[in-house]
């Protein structure tokens, strides 16, 4: 106990001490309302303002965290939810144009998708066989078909998805879920990233621009790494075991404390003994999350841990749970960059679902058995589509005129399948989502209204959406 | 004598755009009402000052001082009273004249209604304006519906009593939109330099100059007084570490603390701005605002190989002390400037990079959306940086906020679109639009074309091996059929000796297979990469930019000549040419100390160097000084400042000395808690910002008290990297960090900085950043106790100490770890706990009990040393 505080009243203290946490713990907007109005430096200085009883969800708020299931590549729609009798039955020629209803007519040849789809559950969701796990949760998928997005590069593509722009730096969807509501626990951060992709933007990705730098993610190895070879950075000492570094910290800690009775109330010290003690506290939680030895063989099993070829994207899956549970707002989980299927989209599509589609189930049914899937908002989605048409005898270039996403869990209408595109899946032709507005959609399902989520920076309010975005309400029960 | 009043209230008025707070206010107008003989003194000696300053060339006459203040007090709290209270009833606009009174022009007002004139400048009692809203009389109280607000009132009356200064003419009743550039030069930040003289303070043994005597006044005003200087120790290591970096070395320690009075702090600080060290810490300033980075970033994270020879002018500029207004030119328009030798040449187009080193969209982007995006991105640049405005909002809409309606954002985009900056290149397999370099030295530009032909060639040279492969094979088979054909069709893949078919076929054979090996050496060896930089040039065609719609690339509106913005202007001609872009003209424009923008120009450097130096701006928005910034605590300090810059023919050492020679700089960061009650955020800087250092600092301060750190400047620390900056795929070559050079030599690439960069806020190398963001994150202490380099660096340490104390007892080891790593002596308190501790953990390393403290011990000591707050922090 240090007696250097006694001018700050007991409110002011734990205004410190949330601030302190930076991030952690329940520093979201609420906790800083009034205070980012000037400039990125002073808002930070001025945060730590009235506690959890903020302005903060804005809306009913539906779910309390996102789990993002990130397919790096651009898997094909018309190969998975999407399916498009038509372009099988005129595969090998042009769209015949007296059957076209839009305008001219797209040029180039198609390529019908070889793949079974069939109805399933009582919803009768049109899915895939190459998703017979994931099928089997379709009364509780909402597949958004009429996705659409800017940029037919992967860069600007993966920055349009992950921050709303590409020409500019923007912060990313999960740093902004982070300023606006915080995340819940005590030892961990409110943003992490599983294998993020370290091209195509990379940080940028899971960045905060100018949000206050707590609102990063939190990045766990990368897209390339098996993710148990990935490790959080420095999260352990190569020489100290634990005894030796508490007792060290111990010093460290003592120093600190020797300089704020000098200093006096300096919160930029008092800041930092709190930080280190977080430090270290993340040290021992974030490797017992990590470390999958408290689960039943039953769930390992559920989600295919050490089975191949499942088992890499089955321990993300298991991860992202396990953060779930534990109080983190959102969590990204990647796959590596391997959807972009230019050429053998049938062989390709074939082997990926084949490492997905039993995780994702298994994530599924254990966010709901543990009573979390109507909490958490699960979406499943990428950068673009791909062409209904062929690239390279095979394959399918990107194509992000219309692609699909689907929800589950946090709110959303089960057994939904909202939008369409055309009879080949050039466009949308009917409930047209932009990114923007899944953005919109998203935040809305945390109760945060995206025209007021806004942090002013360089003269102006900034917000995810920038001026556009619709919300999707329909797709909410 | 009037007069004298005037500037004396407009000083107190002045104050009043300090604070936001309400309670400052009543007091600045308390103040103001009690105009004595004593301040009536202090006037004239004010006067004589400014009047005795003629080296100013900024100076404004003292009338033309109190119309200004006047007019941007009026533009604050009158003109939109009488718009939402008065105008309803007297106005041009409403078309009502109310008793013959108008209120929305000033020739109206003097001249006043049916009862006699609204305002007499200079008396309030006798304004029909002010009897009437101070509702003393029931039938004549305005406005009739509701009293205005006391605070209201109070603005009326001072206004009238300053002399009620107005814009003469007729104006628009409304108030003005916020993009009108013409009511936007009444914006604090748009006027003219008021250079108002050095006031005068009650307690004048406290000030060493002006600096401190404008800083004093205003905490006298609120009761507050400065704390004390700060420990010669304290005061050592904070100018060290603000000049270099670096901690002091042990001969600057020695001599200032010897005798640590003023001429020894001149001394120290001449030394330090002399040294190479000084450019390596304040061109990282500038490099922040330059958004320097080793690769684009963005999309597509192509390596910028050339960038770091743009970094070390900027390095080798500020060591110069280059005059800020040349040092911006040749930013702007190194490429463009006359030169005399070669090497001036160079030097000015490896300036100009300031403009390629941006991030841009490289792939899957319209070419004509790019130039935009590109001028877009390097207009916000130099706004910001420049004159603290935000450009870029202009681009879809009239600025929501600021002066600069959509027009004047596409005057100047021209400037840029005008300019190049991007090149086709060949790299990794394809035709590629980068950016743009140009070869150094004499043949620079043949070298260039002639490796940039190699490449673009090599796709065609590996085919004309193959074929000359398969010649040979041809010549070796038996297929004579196939020889002939390939003969008869593509001779050109012959040797002249294998054609020739007098000859035996072994020597035919030998012939082509030396051709195919001179062929194949030529494809294996590519010429090396010659000299070059990232240099814009002037495009083909000089183009002044359509206004898009909505900022659509493809909806074009009106073209809009090149120039500059109007609310920064008056009167003068842009002076910009059909055959040239205009940055010359840009630039001469930024700088011109006579006119408003060169006059922010400096407002926003001098400002910079401030918040380097103490810790926050006067204006702590540092890159906005827009209406949605803040306003600066102390603006005739500010304006005091940009003057001084100015008329030291833009030297940044001069303000950075005059500054750090200030009795204010060297306050102690001694909490206090009455000052505290007052200014909580030292605002009006009554102590001393205590700082963290930046990691640049944090990482050579570690290796310097190590004794490993390498002082010397690097050329580029990126080379080994692929054209992909970042590891993708196949390319697994990451930037390293291994170097124990300085940190500001370090790569800097975009999405990928050097881990210690990233976790203590290091500027985000995509867009320029003022102000460094100051978080104090949990990564942070990840870092310190775990980082492999900071262990190392540790150790290092550890054995530097024992090596140089030699037979010292441990307190007086004890004592030198602390010199070393923090440059103070140990408090009492932190000798026991260092002593305790490596008692404990020798005890427990030596289980056999001996009590020698072993190398492990200093080695986890000195490693929490580094991780003490001690260390990390400025007092």
């Amino acid at each position: 106990m240090t007696p250097c505080n006694r001018f700050m009243s007991s409110l002011t203290r734990r205004a410190l001490l949330r601030q302190s946490a930076c991030g952690f713990a329940s520093l979201g907007l609420a906790a800083m309302s009034g205070g980012p109005s000037r400039g990125q430096s002073i808002a930070l200085a001025e945060a730590g303002g009235s506690g959890h009883g903020g302005i903060l969800p804005h809306l009913r708020q539906r779910a309390k965290r996102v789990i993002f299931l990130f397919m790096w590549g651009g898997p094909s729609h018309v190969d998975l939810f999407d399916p498009k009798p038509l372009l099988k039955r005129y595969g090998g020629q042009t769209v015949p144009s007296e059957i076209w209803k839009h305008g001219a007519a797209p040029g180039g040849v198609l390529l019908g998708s070889p793949f079974r789809f069939r109805k399933h559950g009582d919803s009768g969701t049109e899915i895939s066989e190459l998703f017979p796990h994931l099928a089997q949760h379709a009364d509780r998928l909402c597949v958004i078909r009429s996705m659409h997005t800017d940029g037919s590069a992967h860069g600007e593509a993966l920055l349009n998805l992950h921050t709303g722009s590409s020409s500019l730096v923007r912060p990313s969807v999960g740093a902004w879920v982070s300023y606006g509501l915080g995340g819940e626990s005590e030892n961990l951060p409110a943003f992490i990233s599983i294998s993020p992709p370290r091209g195509h933007g990379g940080v940028q990705n899971y960045g905060a621009a100018f949000l206050p730098a707590m609102h990063q993610a939190m990045a766990i190895g990368a897209a390339e790494i098996p993710i148990q070879k990935a490790r959080v950075s420095n999260l352990s000492n190569s020489v100290l075991a634990r005894d030796p570094q508490r007792e060290q910290l111990g010093l460290i800690q003592a120093l600190n404390r020797e300089h704020l009775k000098q200093a006096v109330s300096d919160q930029g010290i008092d800041g930092l003994i709190s930080s280190y003690e977080l430090a270290f506290r993340m040290q021992s939680s974030i490797p017992q999350i990590m470390g999958l030895e408290d689960e039943t063989a039953e769930t390992l099993k559920l989600y295919g841990v050490d089975e191949e070829p499942v088992n890499n994207f089955a321990r993300q899956c298991l991860l992202a749970r396990k953060f779930a549970e534990s109080g983190v707002r959102y969590i990204q989980v990647s796959t590596d960059y391997t959807w972009d299927h230019h050429t053998g989209n049938n062989t390709g599509l074939v082997k990926e679902c084949s490492q997905v589609d039993r995780p994702i189930a298994g994530l599924l049914t254990d966010l709901d058995r543990r009573g979390l899937l109507d909490e958490t908002l699960v979406i499943w989605g990428s950068e673009f589509g791909r062409t209904p048409t062929v690239e390279n005898g095979d394959g399918r270039n990107h194509h992000p005129a219309a692609f699909s996403v689907w929800m589950a869990g946090g709110g959303v209408k089960g057994g939904l399948t909202y939008g369409a595109t055309d009879d080949f899946g050039f466009h949308p032709v009917e409930n047209g989502m932009h990114m923007h507005d899944l953005h919109a959609t998203l935040l809305y399902a945390l109760g945060l209204d995206h025209r007021r989520l806004t942090y002013r920076y360089a003269g102006r309010d900034f917000r995810l959406t920038d001026v556009h975005g619709v919300v999707a309400e329909e797709l909410f029960s | 004598m009037i007069q004298g009043c005037f500037l004396l209230v407009a000083k107190g008025i002045g104050d009043d755009t300090v604070s936001d707070q309400g309670g400052l206010r009543g007091e600045v107008l308390i103040e103001s009402k009690q105009i004595g003989s004593r301040q009536m003194t202090s006037y004239r000696l004010a006067m004589s000052w400014v009047l005795g300053l003629v080296i100013f060339s900024v100076v404004v006459r003292a009338d033309e001082a109190v119309d200004a203040v006047g007019q941007r007090f009026y533009e604050t709290h009158v003109r939109p009273v009488l718009a939402q209270r008065c105008y309803a009833c007297h106005s041009e606009k409403a078309g009502k004249r109310e008793g013959g009174l108008l209120l929305d022009q000033a020739a109206e007002w003097r001249r006043g209604g049916e009862r006699g004139p609204a305002v007499v400048p200079g008396d309030p009692d006798r304004s029909l304006l002010i009897q009437a809203v101070r509702y003393a009389d029931s039938d004549f109280s305005m406005p009739p519906t509701e009293k205005l607000s006391d605070e209201d009132i109070a603005h009326l009356e001072s206004w009238v009593r300053m002399g009620a200064a107005a814009p003469e003419g007729r104006y628009e009743s409304e108030i003005a939109a916020p993009s009108d550039p013409i009511a936007g030069k009444t914006h604090w930040a748009m006027h003219p330099l008021v250079i108002m003289g050095v006031p005068e303070v009650v307690d004048d043994r406290w000030s060493r100059g002006a600096i401190d005597r404008f800083l004093l006044k205003k905490l006298e005003s609120r009761g507050l007084s400065p704390a004390g200087d700060a420990a010669p120790e304290q005061l050592l290591r904070r100018v060290c570490f603000q000049l270099t970096g670096l901690p002091a070395t042990f001969e600057q320690r020695q001599r200032f603390l010897a005798d640590p009075g003023l001429p020894a702090l001149e001394r120290l600080v001449d030394e330090l701005l002399s040294t190479p060290q000084f450019g390596q810490r304040w061109g990282r300033h500038w490099l922040d605002l330059a958004r320097y980075s080793d690769s684009n970033g963005l999309d597509e994270n192509f390596l910028f190989r050339e960038a770091w020879r743009y970094r070390n002018w900027v390095i080798d500029a500020v060591n110069a002390d280059m005059p800020f207004d040349r040092f911006l030119l040749e930013q702007l328009a190194g490429d463009l400037l006359p030169f005399e030798t070669m090497e001036q040449r160079d030097r000015q187009r490896v300036a100009a990079g300031f403009l390629v080193v941006g991030p841009k969209v490289l792939l899957g982007v319209n070419p004509d959306r790019q130039r935009m995006d590109v001028a877009d991105e390097q207009l916000e640049t130099i706004g910001r940086v420049v004159l603290g405005q935000t450009p870029g909002c202009a681009r879809c809409h009239d600025h929501k906020f600021d002066p600069i309606p959509t027009a004047d954002y596409y005057a100047m985009v021209g400037i840029l679109t005008s300019t190049t900056v991007m090149q086709q290149r060949y790299m990794l397999g394809e035709q590629r639009v980068m950016e743009r370099l140009a070869g150094l030295g004499d043949h620079g530009e043949e070298a260039n074309s002639a490796y940039e032909k190699y490449w673009r060639e090599r796709p065609g040279l590996k085919q004309e091996v193959d074929s000359v492969k398969a010649a040979l094979d041809l010549l070796k088979g038996s297929d004579s059929a196939g020889l002939a054909q390939k003969i008869r069709d593509d001779a050109e893949s012959f040797a002249a000796g294998a054609l020739d078919e007098v000859q035996p076929i072994s020597e035919r054979i030998a012939a082509q297979e030396t051709f195919l090996k001179e062929m194949q050496d030529r494809y294996d060896k590519p010429p090396g990469i010659p000299p070059r930089a990232m240099v814009p040039a002037d495009g083909e065609t000089m183009r002044d930019e359509a206004i898009r719609r909505a900022g659509k690339f493809d909806d074009q509106a009106e073209v809009i000549p090149r120039g500059f913005l109007r609310v920064l202007m008056d009167g003068e001609v842009s002076g910009i040419t059909a055959t040239q872009s205009g940055r010359r003209e840009l630039a001469a424009w930024l700088t011109n100390p006579q006119g408003r923008a060169g006059m922010l120009t400096a407002r926003v450097q001098a400002n910079r160097i401030w918040h380097h130096l103490m810790g926050n701006g006067i204006v702590r928005t540092v890159d906005n000084f827009g209406r949605t910034g803040e306003v600066p605590s102390h603006p005739e300090l500010l304006d005091y400042l940009a003057g001084r810059l100015i008329d030291s023919r833009w030297s940044m050492k001069a303000l950075i000395r005059e500054i750090i020679l200030s009795r204010a700089f060297g306050m102690s960061s001694q909490f206090a808690e009455a000052s505290h009650a007052v200014d909580p955020d030292n605002r009006l800087f009554w102590r001393a910002n205590r700082r963290r250092l930046d990691p640049e600092s944090l990482r050579d301060a570690m290796l310097s008290a190590a004794g490993i750190l390498e002082l010397q400047q690097m050329e580029s620390t990126v080379s080994y990297l692929g054209d992909q900056a970042t590891a993708v795929g196949s390319n697994p070559v990451r930037r390293r960090t291994d170097y124990q050079c300085r940190s500001v030599y370090l790569p800097v690439i975009r999405n990928d900085l050097p881990e210690l960069f990233d976790v203590f806020d290091f500027a985000n190398p995509h867009m320029a950043t003022g102000a460094r963001p100051r978080t104090n994150v949990p990564t942070q202490g990840l870092y310190l106790l775990n980082d492999p380099m900071v262990m190392s660096t540790a150790e290092f340490t550890a054995k530097r100490i024992l090596a140089e104390t030699g037979e010292c007892s441990n307190e007086a080891r004890v004592e030198y770890l602390f010199r070393l790593i923090t440059g103070g002596a140990p408090g009492e308190n932190e000798r026991r706990l260092v002593l305790e501790y490596l008692a404990e953990v020798s005890r427990l390393e030596n289980s056999a009990g001996t009590s020698e403290i072993t190398l492990n011990a200093w080695t986890r000591t000195c490693h929490a040393v580094f991780a003490s707050s001690r260390f990390q922090y400025l007092d």
